[in-house]
């Protein structure tokens, strides 16, 4: 057994999940920007180049690094799980996943060389990073629900990269096949619903009860759900290979699970006892509302020729997904600042709640919202497409600047000489 | 008789209800907070003293094991008592941003330190103080606070 399995030098040094917290804002404004000087007539059909640059600009570039900087953290914190050379391993797939989607950028929008070296770089850092977490995950014993969804997150990250890393080499020759767009299919539903659906639904299992004590949940939610939403991401991989009618029985199956999660988080944020209504409040609660229109406009989409796609996407990445990784962030940074120096030996550290100043949050909750709406009723009203970016730009610039404001904090604090000295209390090796 | 990791991870609910209970009084005023507060140190207290006076101490003689998980468990709750002893200063200057500020770190070091022990400290201990489990309880049972 793994005696030394415990320890605050177990978890990473601050630098390794903040780097991939303070890129994803980056991002996120350059995917603002991308859609500011595009229209809405292109960013209709979820096929063109413009759409699958600015997918993944958000989907890599702002949530990927939000979720692999989160995983780095939280495999020891949530589940005891103590990735092989995380320090390299983050360091280094942090580099290689950033120069391969900068390199994916540029190589898809001027079809160049760009594209092979950004297949390097995105499936070097990404198989690098997801192979460490995975051995990690092998050495755990206590394999609770949310170590269940975790592990099955990366799994569909694994296949998902690979398959991305295909289509990505598909589109170094100008022929697209009917084949290619049936793994597109399964490349993009892996990605939402089983990296970033399971992974947020197996970490609000604990997240839940443990920051906002609301009520747990219950077993079955547990133990099946995951299976479950696995099971209809299996049946969307069979069906779209084989019996592509049939796809919409999966469609169904996946979108009710997740519709009753959306309700189930609702329900719970009802219930729980804590009383603070803070920004991370809010986003869990747009998410909540997002999902669940998503996954019925996904539905509804079947029977409109698809036409709605790009609008299920808005809903269900930015609304739901984008909404809980920023929520997280909000709560994540200033506690890491916090944990960090107070183990470090300072004991004047200003409180979680002064590193980020609130109405800057409230301000970037509502614009980050007011962006996504624009984004939707820009399909009817084009003009709304430029605004809607310029929102969600300045909303992603604020994220930025509110995301470095307890870096700063803790780099300034850190300069200074320790109120302990804590060097009694680290690790021998 | 409960397990030791039942017997602890029953006393983590114990201190998170009264914590719940403090933080719900202490949105309509802090005024009448501090009685809540001190219940949530007194028990929090217990159960530290349940750990470092008998659980860890009876690991780490089993283990060998001083330099390593308890004694970075032992650290957290030093973290922790500065930030119970902040919640007061708060409540007595009556200052809500300072105590729902210190109050929010709290609940989430707290939490994660419980997690930890949860997951990982208990089910150790559990299996390698198995046999004596029952006088190990006891012994936390019948501990007064110091």
């Amino acid at each position: 057994m793994e005696l030394n399995g415990l320890s605050i030098d177990q978890a990473p040094p601050i630098s390794a999940p903040v780097r991939f917290f303070i890129t994803a804002p980056i991002f996120g404004l350059i995917a603002g920007i991308l859609i500011f000087f595009s229209d809405s007539a292109t960013l209709m059909s979820r096929f063109s180049i413009e759409s699958i640059v600015i997918t993944h600009t958000i989907t890599i570039g702002f949530l990927g690094f939000i979720m692999l900087g989160a995983l780095t953290q939280m495999l020891p914190v949530l589940v005891g799980a103590k990735m092989p050379k995380v320090v390299f391993v983050a360091k280094y797939s942090f580099i290689l996943i950033t120069l391969g989607l900068i390199f994916m950028i540029l190589g898809l929008l001027h079809n160049d060389i760009c594209t092979y070296l950004s297949i390097l770089g995105l499936a070097g850092g990404f198989l690098m990073m997801l192979g460490s977490m995975a051995i990690a995950l092998k050495g755990v014993n206590n394999f609770t629900p949310t170590v269940k969804a975790i592990s099955t997150s990366i799994f569909f990250a694994t296949t998902i990269v690979i398959m991305g890393i295909f289509l990505l080499y598909s589109y170094t020759d100008d022929n697209i096949s009917e084949y290619q767009i049936i793994i597109a299919n399964i490349h993009s539903v892996w990605a939402i619903f089983g990296f970033g659906g399971i992974l947020i639904i197996g970490v609000s299992f604990q997240v839940l009860p443990m920051f906002y004590v609301a009520p747990k949940f219950k077993s079955f939610c547990k133990k099946r759900v995951v299976w479950l939403i696995s099971t209809g991401l299996f049946l969307w991989l069979v069906f779209s290979l084989f019996k592509e009618d049939y796809t919409i029985f999966a469609k169904a199956w996946i979108a009710l699970f997740f519709w009753a999660f959306a309700t189930t988080v609702w329900l719970k944020l009802n219930r729980r006892r804590r009383p603070i209504s803070d920004v991370t409040v809010w986003y869990w609660r747009t998410a909540s509302i997002f999902l669940s229109l998503g996954a019925f406009l996904w539905i509804f989409d079947e029977y409109f020729k698809h036409e709605y796609i790009v609008m299920v996407a808005v809903l269900i990445g930015g609304g739901f997904i984008i909404s809980i990784m920023i929520g997280m962030l909000y709560k994540v940074v200033p506690f890491l600042v916090w944990f960090h120096l107070n183990g470090m030996g300072y004991m004047s550290i200003p409180t979680m709640n002064e590193m980020i100043n609130k109405n800057l949050s409230k301000a970037q909750f509502i614009l980050f919202v007011l962006s996504l709406i624009g984004f939707i009723f820009s399909f009817y009203i084009p003009i709304l497409l430029q605004i809607s970016a310029l929102a969600f730009c300045i909303s992603m610039i604020i994220l930025e600047y509110n995301i470095i404001s307890p870096i700063l904090i803790y780099k300034k604090i850190i300069k200074t000489k320790p109120d302990f000295d804590m060097s009694l209390f680290s690790q021998k090796d | 008789m409960s397990t030791i990791k039942e017997f602890l991870t029953n006393d983590h609910s114990k201190c998170d209800e009264i914590f719940a209970s403090m933080e719900e009084e202490a949105v309509k005023s802090l005024e009448n907070t501090r009685p809540l507060c001190e219940e949530f140190i007194a028990q929090t207290e217990k159960h530290f003293q349940m750990e470092e006076r008998v659980m860890f101490l009876e690991f780490e003689t089993k283990t060998g094991m001083t330099q390593g998980p308890t004694m970075m468990m032992r650290q957290e709750h030093t973290q922790m008592r500065a930030l119970m002893k902040d919640m007061l200063n708060a409540i007595e200057i009556n200052n809500k941003d300072k105590f729902f500020g210190y109050s929010e770190t709290l609940m989430i070091l707290l939490q994660q330190h419980n997690m930890k022990e949860e997951q990982m400290l208990y089910p150790m201990a559990q299996q390698h103080l198995s046999a004596e489990s029952d006088r190990i309880v006891d012994m936390m049972s019948s501990l007064t606070a110091q």
